[in-house]
């Protein structure tokens, strides 16, 4: 399992992908799982660090495999819980010129993964992703 | 490492990775765009809903004039990207 933590600021997505690469790398994770790793990881650390509510401590990415699956987790101490993997409405429906891409990434990460989960315990928010990887 | 460039041929060309600290740089490059373009993915490794969010801004402008960003020679794991997003229908994709 290899864990770090992160300044809860955009100048850190540099260093969460090295540490993910390193990850992948360690791990020989295939090309397509590293990569929604990769953008899984960024859409709700890039959240954490837009909309996180009253939090001023980092961020702690840890990630893990066991057998075929590997997990991501993103903890953060915060006052309130704030459920950054709620996926507001994809604009699928909209007419082109109107659309937006709020909602966008949450839907790609959840296609591109094999499980999300929020949850929120005695002050700390913990975002859970797993991938299983191909056999 | 990203770079967004447009070449002496008027083919804008993304090379490495467009993510969310990216999209300022790629933003300055894509405004300056009048007339209808082509984007090469060639060297483009990795793209995130950031990165999308940029070029959809982008054809909704040239949109509206009737003209239009087109994107060619994607990798297998950025085009999936786009077909999960449905972007493949927003843009011609070669």
């Amino acid at each position: 399992m290899m864990r770090r933590e992160f300044a809860r600021e955009m100048a850190s997505l540099d260093a969460v992908f090295e540490f993910l690469h390193r990850f992948a790398a360690k791990e020989r994770l295939d090309p397509q799982a590293a990569y929604a790793l990769d953008l899984a990881v960024e859409e709700f650390f890039t959240n954490i660090v837009k909309y996180g509510k009253g939090s001023a401590g980092g961020v702690l990415v840890e990630a893990d495999r066991t057998g075929g699956t590997v997990t991501v987790r993103l903890e953060e101490e915060t006052p309130v819980p704030f459920d950054v993997t709620r996926q507001t409405a994809t604009q699928f429906d909209t007419p082109f010129v109107e659309r937006k891409p709020g909602g966008l990434g949450i839907h790609i990460a959840r296609e591109m993964l094999d499980g999300l989960t929020y949850d929120y315990v005695d002050g700390t928010s913990r975002i859970t992703l797993t991938k299983h990887l191909e056999p | 490492m990203f770079s967004i460039t447009v070449n002496d041929e008027g083919i804008v060309v993304l090379t490495g990775r467009f993510d969310a600290s990216q999209t300022d740089s790629a933003r300055e490059v894509l405004s300056g765009l009048r007339d209808s373009a082509v984007v090469d993915f060639r060297d483009l490794d990795y793209i995130s809903s950031a990165g999308l969010g940029v070029l959809l801004a982008t054809q909704q402008r040239l949109k509206k004039e009737g003209k239009a960003i087109k994107l060619t020679h994607m990798n297998r794991m950025v085009r999936d990207v786009f077909k999960i997003a449905r972007f493949d229908l927003i843009f011609e994709i070669e």
